[in-house]
């Protein structure tokens, strides 16, 4: 039976997402498309075990998610990017060039411990709900808000960026209004 | 009217017992931890940035060898390489 071309649609309308959460997981672009396309084997042949109707981004993306980790774990030392190889192969991305706070926010975020960088990335990036984001992963709602939670907290002290300070206009803004207030 | 504050919903709302030490424009002189709760403005930011880095790679598209693969996969009559 040939792939209902409807449901072929749909996969190829997730390569695009499922391409960008590969890259963050394994920080080279080779990489990741090799992942890529060994999702999209799996997929494909197991086709039958998805349920049209429910969210094919999410079966997709906790495919390359297993996959990914099963792999990791045999291969443990080559993939830690805690020294930045995250960030390294992502500067040198040709979509990616680019101005000096974005590369500061590409190496933060490399320094984030990995189920904290993939649970904000599927839900600040991706757009999943916690609820999608918790299948993915396989654990409890409840682990995915904390670990969104200590991955922007993180990123903020990465980033140096305070609580209320740190951002231009807003700062002025706010500069005038007190300035009103104490008159 | 020096005893009104200004409350910013961005910021803390409450000031500590203690007065901290301020500048000039009223802002703490001591780095402010962000422990506590991040403000909107942070958050915001950082999603921001987030889905910038993330967009770059969606705006790539399919690639045409991962297009070919799944057309060819899905011609197949058991879909199975």
């Amino acid at each position: 039976m040939k792939l209902d071309p409807a449901i072929r649609d749909q996969v190829l309308g997730t390569v695009p997402s499922l391409r960008a959460f590969a890259i963050s997981l394994c920080g080279n672009i080779d990489r990741a498309d090799d992942l890529v396309q060994e999702t999209l084997l799996r997929a494909l042949a197991h086709i039958d075990s998805f349920q049209p109707g429910t969210n094919m981004p999410a079966w997709l993306f906790t495919i390359l998610r297993n996959l990914f980790r099963s792999e990791y774990r045999k291969r443990r030392r080559e993939v830690e990017d805690a020294d930045g190889r995250y960030a390294e192969t992502l500067k040198s991305h040709p979509e990616q060039t680019g101005r000096v706070e974005f590369n500061e926010f590409r190496t933060a975020l490399s320094k984030l411990p990995s189920d904290q960088r993939e649970a904000l990335i599927l839900v600040g990036a991706s757009g999943f709900s916690y609820e999608d984001a918790a299948a993915i992963c396989g654990c409890a709602v409840g682990t995915i808000k904390s670990r969104v939670n200590r991955a922007r907290t993180r990123l903020a002290d990465l980033l140096a960026i305070d609580s209320v300070d740190d951002f231009g206009p807003d700062r002025a803004t706010r500069a005038v209004l007190a300035g009103g207030g104490r008159n | 009217m020096k005893t009104r504050k200004t409350v910013d919903v961005e910021a803390p709302a409450a000031e500590p017992d203690a007065p901290e030490p301020r500048d000039a424009m009223g802002r703490p002189l001591t780095p402010r931890k962000t422990e506590m709760r991040l403000g909107r403005e942070a958050q915001a930011r950082i999603g921001q940035q987030l889905r910038a880095m993330y967009e770059a790679v969606v705006n790539e598209g399919v690639p045409p060898h991962i297009a070919d693969l799944v057309r060819k996969l899905g011609d197949q009559d058991d879909g199975v390489a």
